[in-house]
């Protein structure tokens, strides 16, 4: 019995750690995200029409690009609401 | 190794200039001439038949044709394994061939060019001269620029690709590990590929652009006596400029007696833009008329003679 109290009290705490971890880094995990999406889109910029680097450049780090790409498309997703992202990470209900 | 390029407006000689200075050079020197140009013709000069392999012509002279399109070819074959490689779940759906789409991108050719240049000079270590013969004008520029715009964009990334490790790295402190099924993202520059490879890009392009400046290197002008070549040929001295590469020969070929005038014009024009640079003049050859004489490498002029490298 003592010892099941214990081990719920653990998991309490473990959570409780955890999520002021997660909430310590949202906006850091934001920000590199974002830094990501601009590495993604100064690289493969002219798939939204911007001037790109010489062609080869994008083609030497493709094969290595596979989460930029994904975060890509989620931001393209997402920008409709970029506001309501921001805020959500700020944490403003 | 002392390395020459001899650049100019299509047509004005290029090909026979650097055949005939490689040719000269050859009796003292062991030289190696490499046309660059797509529409080769080195092998006509010579009166040989060249193929993408280098070639003895005597002992102290060697000729080699570049083949741009199987450098692209080989070059893009090369990218498309890495993916392959990366997406090798797609070779179970057979999807894995629609990377060969990849070698239509364009600028390939720029590429493969300098790519040409660079194996070159890294590979022949045992000869004194290697001369290069360009492709005209525009192709030769940009491929030439290819370096510093590279190495600028390199530089960029690089610099974001370091504050995303940075970031990665804060991240990892503070919140550690949540869960056993978590990817963790490399943080350290040594085990990011995409910084990695970029290290490696901007070292070849730094060494590249080191030989391409440095006193070794030198680019040779070669224009005729009339007004467009002599138009083209100040474009391509305000290029050489701007990209700080050393011009360090001008010369004008085909020169007629009649025309005299217009050659002094030409002359006088071309020295007021590059007033440290040495001009040699080469008198228009017969031979090129009559298709007779299979020489056309062997001419009068000493090509080389007003400037020697340092």
């Amino acid at each position: 019995m003592i010892s099941s109290m214990v081990h719920w009290v653990r998991r309490i705490v473990a959570d409780f750690d955890a999520t002021h971890r997660e909430k310590a880094t949202a906006l850091t995990v934001m920000e590199m995200e974002e830094l990501e999406n601009i590495f993604a889109l100064l690289l493969l910029g002219s798939f939204a029409g911007f001037p790109s680097p010489p062609t080869f450049l994008a083609v030497e780090l493709l094969p290595y690009m596979e989460r930029e790409l994904q975060i890509l498309c989620k931001r393209a997703k997402d920008c409709n609401d970029m506001l309501a992202e921001m805020c959500g990470t700020i944490g403003i209900d | 190794m002392k390395i020459l390029f001899f650049t100019g407006k299509g047509g004005v000689g290029k090909s026979t200039m650097s055949a005939a200075s490689a040719w000269q050079l050859s009796q003292n020197h062991r030289v190696l001439i490499v046309s660059l140009d797509p529409a080769h013709n080195l092998g006509d000069v010579f009166g040989v038949v060249l193929n993408h392999k280098k070639q003895r012509f005597t002992d102290s002279l060697y000729l080699k044709e570049v083949n741009l399109q199987k450098l692209c070819r080989e070059y893009l074959q090369r990218e498309i394994r890495v993916f392959t490689d990366t997406y090798r779940y797609l070779q179970t759906i057979n999807l894995d061939s629609y990377f060969s789409v990849l070698k239509y991108s364009p600028g390939i050719e720029e590429y493969a060019l300098l790519t040409s240049i660079e194996e070159t000079v890294r590979s022949e270590k045992d000869i004194d001269y290697i001369v290069f013969d360009t492709p005209p004008t525009g192709l030769t520029l940009r491929f030439l620029a290819l370096p510093w715009i590279t190495m600028t964009w390199i530089d960029r990334l690089m610099q974001i690709r370091r504050d995303i490790l940075e970031k990665r790295h804060t991240i990892y402190r503070i919140r550690g590990i949540l869960d056993d099924k978590e990817t963790i993202l490399s943080y350290d520059e040594n085990d990011d590929d995409i910084l990695k490879r970029l290290k490696t890009l901007n070292g070849n392009y730094q060494a590249l652009s080191s030989i391409l400046q440095g006193n070794d290197c030198g680019i040779v002008l070669v224009y005729n006596p009339d007004t467009l070549s002599l138009k083209e040929s100040k474009r391509l001295i305000d290029g050489l400029r701007e990209l700080k590469l050393p011009l360090r020969l001008l010369i004008n070929n085909k020169i007629q007696k009649k025309y005299t005038a217009m050659a002094d014009h030409v002359d006088s024009v071309i020295k007021s833009l590059a007033p440290a640079v040495p001009i040699q003049r080469v008198a228009f050859s017969e031979h090129l008329l009559d298709g007779q004489n299979s020489t056309l490498y062997d001419i009068e002029e000493t090509i080389l003679s007003p400037f020697e490298m340092k």
